[in-house]
Parts: C-alpha cells; sequence; structure tokens
C-alpha cells in the first residue's frame, strides 16, 4: 500500500501538479452513522487530510442531568450511547450505589450481566453490519437485523423497550424479568451464535472483504495510547486490556470468557475482534443463566436516592469501550456534577492520525470500522 | 410470529463454552488464517450462504396483517385509570420531559355523618400525557402509589397533526382496555414475603417448571382471599357502579378467608364469565361492615387489596367504607406487595387464564423486594395497640390498625414514611394543577394541615409536624423517617422546609449556610449560592409569617 | 436485411418501409421499458428473499407485482431539479445519452430465429460501439452537477468504463473467431453446442471475462464503485431527482442489466438454440430457450451484485489491467490456434 503515500510525494514535490480540494463529508452521509462531519482534503481520490467536526448533535447531558434526580438520569443516559442503553445505565447506578454504599443482591449483579452482555451482542451486530453495508455488501446487515430482532424481542419482553430499556434502578433492577426470559435469551444467543458462520462466510472469507481491509487503516498501539482509545479498537492494536477482567466490576470475575486482540490494527483485525467478541459475550450470557441465583432483584435502599456528599469514578467496559462516570455529590438528589467519559469520543479523536494518507474508499472503510455512535460524541 | 415459534438453527459444534472454534484465548494463528488471501473460495462460500437463504422461510413479519406479540411490559402507551386517580400529582412532578398536564379542582363534601365536618376532595378535570414530548421512560407509572397509570403495548396513535398527540383523560382512558396483566416471573425470582426456593445447582436449566413452594400454609391461606379479592376487582370494575361494588369487595377477600382453595379459583374463574360479581357480594353479605376488623390471619393482606378497590369509591358511599379505616391506613406498597405475593402457582394459573387484552382491571406489577421480618410481630402489635387506645380511638380500629402492623412487621414490609391512602378521600394534593408555584405541589407525604379530623388525621397528627406539612403517615408513626421524607418531598419548597420550623433571620441563615457548604466541601461559587437561596427562602418565610 | 418478423408470421399484409420502421420503434420504445419494470421487479424480490425478507407485497396484489410501475409513476411525477449552478443543457442530456444507448441494445439482440429487430452484418461491432456510448452520458453528468461527489463519481466511471471495454472487445473476438462471423445471428446458429461448453475451457474462460466485464460495464457491485452510495451517494448521480434521475440511473441499469443478460445468452449460451444439441430438446421454442438463458444469467447477476462487498477503484483497475486482459489475451492465443489446429471431429 504504498500508492497514496506516492502520490502525495509527488504531489508535494511539484513532480505531479495537482489541485487539492476540500470534500465535505457530512454530517449527512450515509458513511457516518449520524450527523458527524469529516472536513477531508483530497488529491484525486487521496485523503490528505481530514478533520473530524463534531457537535451537531450536542444535546448538553451533562448539564441537563444536574437538573434531574437519578431515576430520570437512568433513562437520560440510555440515550448517550443508543446501541446499549442498557450499558450506560449500568454505570451511572454503580457510580450512585458506590457513592452511597449500597449492596446490589447478587441476582442483580447477574441479571445486570445478562441484559450488558446481550446488549453488546446488539451492539456488535449492529456495527457489523453496518460495516458491510459501508463496504457495499447489503445483505449482511439484514442478517445482523435478523438476529437482532431476536435478541431485543426477549429484551423487550423483561424491560420493556427496545433500545431505551430503562431498566436499571439503584440497588438492583425495576423487577425481575418474566418467566421465559432465560430460555428466550439462550435462544437467541445461541441462534447468534450459530449464525455467525454466515457472517464469517459472507465477509471474513471474502476475498473482497480482505483485499478492502487488510491493511487498510492501521492504528498502532501509540496512537492508542496517546489518544485514549479503548475497547474492541484498541484491542484489535492488541493493546491487551478489557475492564471486565482486568477490573472486574459485578460478577465477571465469575466467568470464563477470553479477550480477543488481533495484531495488526488494521480494518480487519477490528472487525474480527468485533466478531469474537459476540461470542465472549454468548459465553458468558449462558453461564451467567446456568448459575444465576435466586432471590431478590432490589437491594435495600433508601426511598430516596440521595447520596452524601462525595465524589466517585466508575468505569465499565461498553461496547465501544470504558464509559467512566466521574459523578460529584453535593448530597441533593441531584448530581452536582457528572463527567461522562465516552469511549466514541475517543475513538473519533484518533480518526485523523488514521485517515491521512488514505483513499476516499478506504475511508469510508475505516470510518466503519472505528466503531463510534453519534449520540455517544455528542452528549 | 413470536420468537419461539421460529426454528432454531444450532450449531453443529455446540456453542458458547463448548464451541472449537473459539476456544484458546488468542488467536494469532486462527487470525494470521484467515487474514490469508484466498482465492476464489471465498467468494463461492458467500454466495452458497445466500443462495441457501434465498430457498429459507422469509423471517419478517407482515406488521398491518400480522402483528407482533408484544410482552405486556412493552412501554407503548400510558392508560389512566381516571377513578385510581387522587391528583396526587407525583406523576407530573417525576416526569423528566414534564408532559403530564393535570388540572384539579377541590370540592366540598358533606360530611358523612351527623355533626362531623365537612370534607374536601380533589376532583381530577384534566388529564394529559403529551406523547410528543414523552420519552417513555415510565417513571410516572412506577411512581404512581394509587394504581392509575399502566403501560399497554397499544404502539399505533401516529397523528398528522402533532396537537392530537396530547392525550386527554378520556383518551387515556380508553387505554386502560388494552392493558395487560404482568407476566409471571422468571424462575428463581424473589417474591415479596416469601424466600424464593434455591435454584437446583446445574441441571435446572430454565423454563423447568420448578416453583418455590408456598413457606407456610398460613401465608398460602393469606393469599387466597386476595386473589379471590382481586378477582372480584376485576369484575366489578367491568360493571357500571364501581362505587357501590367496593364495599363487598374489601368483605369478600376477608370472607373467602377461610375457604378453600378451590373455593378462591373458582371465583377468579368466574370472574371472566362476570358472575363472579353476584357471587362475591352474596357471600361477602353475612359478613357484614365490621369485616375489616375480623381477626383473621388474612384481615391484612385482604384489607390492603381492598385498598385498591377502596379508592374507586366514592367518598360518601358508606359507612363501610370507612369502618375500614384501618385497611385504608395500610400503606400503598403494602397492596401491591401483597398482590405480588401470590403464591406462585396459582399466580401462573391466574395468568395464563387471561382472556387477553379486555381485562379490565390489571393487576400492579410485582415489585420484588428485599423482605425479611423487620421488628419483632408481636412487640410491634402490643405497641400499636397501646398507641392506638393512647391516642383515643375505638378498640375495634385499634386492635385492628394493631393487626396490621402485626401482619406487616410479619411480612417485613418496612415501617416508613410511606405515601398514606386515606380512605374517605381527604384531599391529599394542596394544588389545582400547576397555576400555583409558590406553594410546593403535593406529594401523599406532603399533606398541608387540614383540620380534618378523620379517621386518619388522629394517626397523622403528629407533635412534631408544627409548621412543617404534617405528613399523614402510615398507620404507624415512625417520626424521624416521616420528617426527612417529607421534607425530602418539600425539597422545592419555600417556607415549609424542615430545618427551619420558624422563620429565620435572613442574614443569619445565610451565614449558617454558607458555613455548612464550606463544611461540606463545595467550591465557593456554590456554597455562595446556596447561602443565597437561603436568605432568599427565609426572607420569603419571613414575609409570609 | 432479412429477419423481419412481422412479415413472416402475418404474411397476407405487406408493409412498406416506413411502416415497418415504425412498428419496430414502437416494438423497442415498448419493450424496453417493460423489460425494465420486469427486471426491476425481479430485482426486488430477488434481493429480498436473499436477505429472507419478503420485498415488495402490496402495489397492484399479487406479491407486489405493480411496485416497480408504482415506483416509476412516483419518480415521474416528482420534481425535477436542476441545481443552480449546474450546466443545465448538459445536464438534462446526460440521462438521454444514457438510457438511448441501453435501448438501442435490444435492436439486434435475437430471441429467436426470426425475432430480430435487426440482423446486422456487423452486429457485434454495433454491440460493442453503443455499450460504450453510456460512459459518456455519466461522464456529462457527473460533470455538469456542480458536486464534488459527482466528480468523483464520473471520473471512477470513466476510468473504470474504459478499463473494462478492452477485456470485453477480446472476448468478443474470441468469440468471433469461434463462430467466424460478425452477425449476431450467425454466432448463434454456430453454437450447436454453447461456446461456454465448447471449446472447453476457451469458451468458458472467456464466458468469465465477459461476465466480469460486463459487470463492471453496468457499474453493479462489486464493481459499483462510480456509484457507490455509501462513500459518494450514487455519485454522478446525486443531484438527479424524478423522471431523470430514473432514466438515468435506475432504468439504465434495469435495461442495461437485461440488455446484457441477453447479449451473454447470445454470445456465449447458444441464445435461442437448446442449451445441448438434443432433438427432444428443439420442439421447445427458441424465445423460450433465450428468455431462460437470459432469466437465469440475470439472477445470476443479482445474486452476485448482493453477496459481494464492493472494491475499490484501485483495485478494480489492477484486476483489468494485470489480470483480466492477460488472461484475455491468452485465451485469444488459445482461441486462434483452436481455430487453425483443431481437427474438424472436435466442432461438433
Amino acid at each position: 500500500m504504498q500508492w497514496p503515500e506516492e502520490v502525495v510525494a509527488d504531489s508535494a514535490s511539484g513532480r505531479l501538479q495537482t489541485q487539492s480540494m476540500v470534500l465535505n463529508v457530512g454530517p449527512q452521509h450515509p458513511a457516518t452513522h449520524g450527523v458527524f462531519r469529516l472536513l477531508a482534503t483530497i488529491d484525486g481520490e487521496v485523503l490528505v487530510d481530514a478533520e473530524p467536526v463534531i457537535g451537531y448533535m450536542h444535546r448538553g447531558y451533562e448539564k441537563l442531568v444536574e437538573a434531574r434526580d437519578y431515576r430520570q438520569i437512568t433513562n437520560l443516559v440510555s440515550r448517550m450511547d443508543w446501541l446499549s442503553g442498557i450499558s450506560n445505565e449500568l454505570p451511572m447506578w454503580m457510580a450512585v450505589e458506590k457513592l452511597m454504599d449500597i449492596e446490589v443482591p447478587p441476582r442483580a449483579q447477574y441479571m445486570r450481566v445478562i441484559l450488558v452482555e446481550m446488549n453488546r451482542i446488539l451492539n456488535h451486530l449492529m456495527f457489523f453490519a453496518s460495516f458491510g453495508a459501508e463496504l457495499g455488501a447489503i445483505t449482511p446487515t439484514f442478517y445482523a437485523f435478523r438476529e437482532r430482532e431476536d435478541i431485543q424481542y426477549v429484551m423487550e419482553s423483561a424491560t420493556g423497550g427496545r433500545m431505551h430499556f430503562g431498566f436499571m434502578r439503584c440497588g438492583g433492577l425495576k423487577e425481575d424479568v418474566p418467566r421465559g426470559f432465560f430460555e428466550g435469551a439462550l435462544k437467541a444467543v445461541r441462534q447468534v451464535i450459530a449464525r455467525l458462520d454466515q457472517y464469517e462466510d459472507l465477509l471474513i472469507g471474502n476475498e473482497i472483504f480482505k483485499e478492502r481491509t487488510v491493511g487498510i487503516g492501521v492504528l498502532d498501539r501509540e496512537a492508542v495510547h496517546s489518544y485514549g482509545v479503548t475497547g474492541p479498537i484498541a484491542r484489535a492494536s492488541d493493546v491487551d486490556m478489557d475492564v471486565r477482567r482486568d477490573e472486574p466490576y459485578l460478577v465477571y470475575d465469575r466467568f470464563d470468557f477470553d479477550i480477543h486482540t488481533g495484531m495488526h490494527g488494521d480494518c480487519f483485525d477490528r472487525f474480527w475482534v468485533l466478531v469474537h467478541e459476540v461470542v465472549e459475550s454468548a459465553r458468558i450470557v449462558e453461564q451467567a443463566i446456568e448459575d444465576i441465583p435466586s432471590g431478590p432483584v432490589l437491594g435495600k435502599v433508601p426511598r430516596v436516592i440521595q447520596p452524601p456528599a462525595g465524589e466517585v469514578y466508575v468505569r465499565t467496559e461498553n461496547p465501544l469501550g470504558e464509559l467512566g462516570f466521574y459523578l460529584i455529590s453535593d448530597g441533593d438528589r441531584r448530581p452536582y456534577r457528572m463527567k461522562i467519559r465516552t469511549p466514541s469520543y475517543n475513538n473519533v479523536s484518533v480518526l485523523p492520525h488514521v485517515l491521512k494518507n488514505t483513499f476516499v474508499a478506504d475511508m469510508i472503510a475505516i470510518l466503519g470500522s472505528f466503531f463510534f455512535v453519534l449520540g455517544d460524541i455528542d452528549r | 410470529m413470536t420468537i419461539d415459534e421460529r426454528p432454531v438453527e444450532t450449531a453443529s459444534a455446540g456453542t458458547g463454552r463448548e464451541h472449537p472454534a473459539y476456544s484458546s484465548t488468542r488467536y494469532p494463528e486462527k487470525l494470521r488464517i484467515e487474514r490469508k488471501m484466498t482465492f476464489g473460495i471465498g467468494l463461492f462460500k458467500g454466495m452458497a450462504v445466500t443462495l441457501k437463504h434465498l430457498f429459507k422461510h422469509n423471517t419478517v413479519i407482515q406488521y398491518p396483517e400480522v402483528k407482533q406479540d408484544l410482552s405486556p411490559r412493552t412501554r407503548g402507551v400510558i392508560a389512566l385509570k381516571e377513578e385510581n386517580c387522587t391528583v396526587c400529582m407525583l406523576c407530573a412532578r417525576e416526569c423528566p420531559d414534564w408532559c403530564i398536564y393535570i388540572d384539579s379542582h377541590k370540592e366540598t363534601l358533606p360530611p358523612k355523618r351527623a355533626g362531623g365536618r365537612p370534607r374536601k376532595r380533589n376532583v381530577l378535570d384534566r388529564f394529559a400525557i403529551d406523547y410528543a414530548l414523552c420519552m417513555y421512560c415510565g417513571i410516572c407509572v412506577e411512581v404512581c402509589p394509587y394504581d392509575a397509570l399502566f403501560w399497554s403495548r397499544e404502539f399505533e396513535y401516529a397523528e398528522f397533526d402533532i396537537r392530537e398527540l396530547t392525550h386527554e383523560k378520556e383518551k387515556l382512558s380508553d387505554w386502560m382496555a388494552s392493558v395487560l396483566p404482568p407476566p409471571s416471573l422468571e424462575q428463581g425470582a424473589e417474591l415479596p414475603g416469601q424466600a424464593a426456593a434455591p435454584i437446583a445447582a446445574g441441571g435446572a436449566g430454565p423454563g423447568s417448571a420448578q416453583r418455590p413452594a408456598p413457606p407456610a400454609a398460613v401465608t398460602a391461606a393469606a393469599e387466597r382471599p386476595e386473589q379471590a379479592a382481586k378477582a372480584t376487582a376485576t369484575a366489578t370494575a367491568a360493571a357500571p357502579a364501581p362505587s357501590a361494588a367496593s364495599p363487598s369487595q374489601t368483605q369478600a377477600g376477608e370472607t373467602a378467608a377461610p375457604d378453600s382453595v378451590a373455593r378462591a379459583t373458582e371465583e377468579k374463574v368466574e370472574t371472566h364469565t362476570g358472575d363472579a360479581l353476584a357471587g362475591a357480594v352474596t357471600d361477602a353479605g353475612p359478613s357484614g361492615p365490621d369485616a375489616a376488623v375480623s381477626p383473621t390471619e388474612a384481615a391484612g393482606t385482604g384489607a390492603a387489596v381492598a385498598k385498591d378497590d377502596a379508592v374507586t369509591s366514592e367518598p360518601g358511599v358508606g359507612a363501610s367504607t370507612s369502618e375500614s379505616g384501618p385497611a385504608g391506613g395500610l400503606e400503598p406498597l403494602s397492596g401491591t406487595s401483597a398482590v405480588s405475593s401470590t403464591q406462585p402457582g396459582v399466580d401462573v394459573a391466574k395468568y395464563q387464564e387471561n382472556p387477553g387484552p379486555n381485562v379490565e382491571v390489571p393487576h400492579e406489577e410485582p415489585r420484588p423486594r428485599a423482605l425479611e421480618p423487620t421488628e419483632d410481630a408481636d412487640a410491634v402489635y402490643s405497641e400499636v395497640l397501646q398507641g392506638q387506645l393512647e391516642k383515643g380511638s375505638s378498640p375495634q380500629v385499634a386492635e385492628a390498625r394493631a393487626k396490621v402492623a402485626k401482619v406487616k412487621a410479619q411480612r417485613g414490609i418496612k415501617r416508613g414514611p410511606t405515601p398514606v391512602y386515606t380512605p374517605n378521600l381527604v384531599p391529599s394534593a394542596p394544588t389545582q394543577g400547576h397555576e400555583d408555584p409558590s406553594v410546593p405541589s403535593g406529594a401523599p407525604e406532603a399533606t398541608p394541615p387540614e383540620p380534618d379530623p378523620g379517621p386518619v388525621a388522629s394517626t397523622a397528627q403528629e407533635p412534631a409536624a408544627g409548621a412543617a406539612p404534617p405528613a399523614s403517615r402510615a398507620s404507624q408513626p415512625d417520626p424521624p423517617e416521616a420528617e426527612t421524607a417529607g421534607a425530602e418531598a418539600s425539597s422545592g419548597g419555600a417556607a415549609s422546609s424542615p430545618d427551619s420550623p420558624a422563620p429565620e433571620d435572613p442574614e443569619a441563615a445565610y451565614e449558617r449556610v454558607l458555613a455548612e457548604e464550606r463544611a461540606k466541601g463545595s467550591s465557593d461559587p456554590v456554597a455562595m449560592g446556596r447561602a443565597k437561596a437561603a436568605r432568599v427562602r427565609a426572607q420569603k418565610a419571613k414575609g409570609s409569617a | 436485411m432479412s429477419g423481419l418478423t412481422l412479415a413472416t408470421i402475418v404474411p397476407d399484409i405487406h408493409f412498406t418501409a416506413w411502416e415497418i420502421l415504425a412498428v419496430k420503434l414502437v416494438v423497442v420504445l415498448v419493450t424496453v421499458p417493460v423489460v425494465s419494470l420486469i427486471g426491476g421487479y425481479v430485482l426486488h424480490k430477488e434481493l429480498a428473499h436473499l436477505q429472507q425478507r419478503l420485498g415488495p407485497m402490496y402495489p397492484g396484489g399479487f406479491h407486489g407485482w405493480g411496485q416497480t410501475l408504482a415506483d416509476g409513476i412516483k419518480f415521474i411525477f416528482k420534481e425535477d431539479i436542476i441545481p443552480l449552478t449546474a450546466d443545465k443543457w448538459v445536464f438534462s442530456l446526460a440521462p438521454a445519452l444514457i438510457y438511448v444507448p441501453a435501448i438501442m441494445l435490444y435492436l439486434v439482440i435475437p430471441m429467436d430465429r426470426n425475432l430480430i429487430v435487426e440482423n446486422l452484418d456487423v452486429g457485434v461491432f454495433y454491440l460493442l460501439a453503443i455499450g460504450s456510448i453510456a460512459t459518456i452520458g455519466v461522464l456529462m453528468a457527473g460533470w455538469s452537477s456542480a458536486n464534488k461527489y459527482s466528480l468523483l463519481g464520473a471520473l471512477r466511471a470513466a476510468a473504470q468504463l474504459i478499463a473494462y471495454e478492452l477485456p470485453i472487445v477480446l472476448m468478443v473476438a474470441v468469440v468471433a473467431m469461434l463462430a467466424g462471423t460478425l452477425s449476431i445471428l450467425g454466432i448463434v446458429e454456430k453454437q450447436s453446442w454453447p461456446f461456454i461448453l465448447w471449446p472447453p475451457g476457451i469458451g468458458l474462460v472467456a464466458f468469465l471475462v465477459f461476465f466480469t466485464g460486463a459487470m463492471a460495464e453496468m457499474t453493479l457491485p462489486p464493481f459499483d464503485m462510480p456509484v457507490a452510495e455509501s462513500e459518494i451517494i450514487t455519485g454522478p448521480f446525486t443531484e438527479y431527482t424524478g423522471m431523470r434521475f430514473i432514466f438515468g440511473f435506475f432504468g439504465a441499469e434495469m435495461a442495461h442489466m437485461v440488455a446484457f443478460a441477453g447479449i451473454i445468452t447470445t454470445l456465449f449460451l447458444g441464445g435461442f438454440m437448446p442449451i445441448v444439441p438434443w432433438h427432444p430438446l428443439t420442439y421447445i421454442p427458441g424465445i423460450i430457450w433465450f428468455l431462460a438463458k437470459t432469466s437465469f444469467m440475470v439472477f445470476l447477476m443479482i445474486w452476485i451484485r448482493f453477496t459481494f462487498p464492493r472494491l475499490r477503484e484501485d483495485q478494480l483497475q489492477q484486476f483489468a489491467w494485470k489480470f483480466l486482459i492477460p488472461v484475455s489475451l491468452v485465451n485469444i492465443l488459445a482461441a486462434g490456434a483452436w481455430v487453425l489446429y483443431a481437427p474438424s471431429w472436435l466442432w461438433k
């Protein structure tokens, strides 16, 4: 892959008289998953420079939450990263529980793991569906949505929502899951695993897919560390980190699961890690359902959620990376300040670094493989 | 088509833990192989996948003709049971989007017995939800202490005009017809009042029909009547005159108590034919109004459920309602937990027999909560009895209240500052809608001092109440907690802050709050801001005093 | 100038040359849009079923047969927007320049021995010449739209169509060598065994290369870089709406697809001849053979189209210049050797 660089070098040295132009990719563009804008300076088909512009969807959540009590915040934060609503609710409540010193009953902890991991599968399915679509293969998209529908159906039967679940409460869950949930969850999750072969045949094993992804958009380890990239993207660059394993929260230390890392940090590895994480999530769900204890799903909590003054930082492994809630309470029913560290923001920050001297077509592949949700960036 | 009907494709070589393809921690080898460029094989594999799907059955649901069977928990639209609404404004206050509009006015009703005082109650004029603003979080349904709001799974109410999306109470009440009863809970779920039976490790896969056994015969017996009462309630709500039926429901609950299991179930089945009402009333006949104080074990539970139904009754209905005062004195949560504490086997059967989308009265969703006997039941009994007698309650009333307290203690329902249900509908909301911002909108905890010596008022009049809004309490006073709750409820309020019972000098307040904030470690601007707010509050309080 | 169909079917009526021309025009002008509509419907349905969906089910009643018709009517009634800074004349003419050649392709495709609009002696040349005109239309559309995405798409299209013209021409040359004629009817009649089966290898390679080239020339995935909707949002047609969009893009795409399926059928699959020279099969009318083969080719194109991801422009060029063209050249040599040295009993 030298020749984008060659073109750029030729152009810079004056051997080739070219004129660069600025291409506005977005805010409305099918490959940007929302209102994300990429100011691309292109020289022919080669991107000389790229500058992500964000903020088209800023909703001021960090300020909004200061005027709402914690239960209301649950439903706000689930709208940050709308693909993984319940994964956003979790750290928020974990922060409150930590501050209030509330013990979550074991059943609730297991249940949280199940829901969060199912949500991770949902999220990953969405991303590898959209990745295929961006590369021009629209059929895997529909297969992924078929699986998503099954999981969403099960989750809806428990939580009442399909995307914004709003199911977590301080000290546990809103209520126990309905009868048949475990069975349905196992069925849906196993279905996904059984059908993963289809994705492997359609995308991973496909020569055109390999042409388009292997060696494209290489993100080196140094960039991962300096930009604070986390999640599957970091793992694809051989950065072996996962909050679930390194700093176990909930009951993650009781499960047997693996952290997959790539070796090259290119689009292919990112996609590959994503697919394999689905398998791990499915394994966790299976184990959790097997081992789940009986008991209440809501701990002993005061009627009014009013954490004492103090501050706390809680981090969890969101499907897209590390999600942190830095909560400062002044003893009120509302947070004094809630700083949210979202993975998408860092994942997008590193884009200019990766996008330099690539083709326009590769830009789309790279955008698709840098998993981000716009709502997560512009909280 | 539901998910259950779809065929499952299982991976040929096992899934999850056993899947051979995913069995080592790091996969450089697998990754290396998969990265390697192959020549043409992958293309044909992909084509085989799509070709296979060409001959598979499709997965789509032809929506308008075929509808997906959505879960009863689906948050589709919010239904309003208008009779249950007491205009407590909790939903409107808790709504994150402020999309619930409530208007009400006060009505003065004639005294229910000669020489009594006229009573006031809030009448709901307007209850509207703007679905253009609603974010479907369900907090209003969750906080409603009187079971007036329910989720329905209907979702087809798109409109051409955004103004049409504001559903007034008539439309919201229409949705009630589509409300489903909550689903039974998953295996291993703890139902209040009993510990869940442990799941056999490993062997008991989900879906096995194992259910926890009822812990004690007494509990089981206590729970039957309430089943019956519930069932009757279903029938009566369908009947044109719910108010008249209400007392008999109460009694039906208690009379059924000693009856056999079969009897209870029978009544429940009859419910669907609508005949149960008559049966229940006949049954209730001999028991008379003093059923509420009948010394059966079931009294607490039955009465707690009766509360739900009593709400529907008109305030001036008759003596029997007021006689069941102690039952009304129960905190609403006990009602809900009593419902959910039904014996699981019966529970399941009941929901399975359910006629479907046309159930009139949905049951409160079970709210599993950690329960264990909080206090010694007998001690509570005697303590409450003593307290009631000292207060001057009649012996029967005192005994009933004490019993209720005992049952609650046994079931581990914490005595706390939960909102109280006042059986004769003492006005519980101090405001009339949104018009008056200076007065804190009334949570049930924060009922303003109403000099109304109703059956509950005697309980509610606490010496500590003072200038603070004397919360009408649960039948067992628990001053410190109640105090906090009251304060909490009126946190937005001005002079009613329990911290400053007497109007404080504004400057002094300023200094005090500033010092407090600094001590707490707040930053200077915040501390100043809070202190200023305190000063303004104090000034206002002074002005009003 | 033989092969006038109506005269043979209805021998009593004698037309003047002008009348014949008029009839031919009407036939072609009706056939092509109808074929586009049917092709579009097949596309919808096959795509849907490949993805475990149902596709259109309502318009027209039975399994949504009227979907493409309804779509077409909708597009006709949509507002025709010409961007302010666009070059209006070029912008307006471009769709015509794309669609008219697509119609003209149908003129020389024989559906049966006598069912051909115009049997040219140099039919193959005509096909190749007409097939390349659309490129100019695409370039015009992209350039005149005053849109950066359109420009990128137009340049991609130009580069791509030029690169793939070469293997197509070479493979047609192979066919012409094997058949010994440039007349399309002659080529078909020469295929008692279709060229894809016989001569072994040569015909198959020629077919595969031609098929790939045709996919690229029609800008179908995996070679749809000029219109890649997730990259450069349908490229040259970004600014088009309504009628112009459907004639420039959708309609032309469908017309091209069916036309190329017909051409491939004619050149490699034996056209209206039975698939193997077995006597009972000749009782099946030629038009049925032709339609069946063409439908299969359309099915194959759609199947491939929605299974594969898209290549990158430079990869496509590499594929064309470094792989397909060398293979084509070798294949021409092989074909020449076959024609010169193959013993005559191998010919039948």
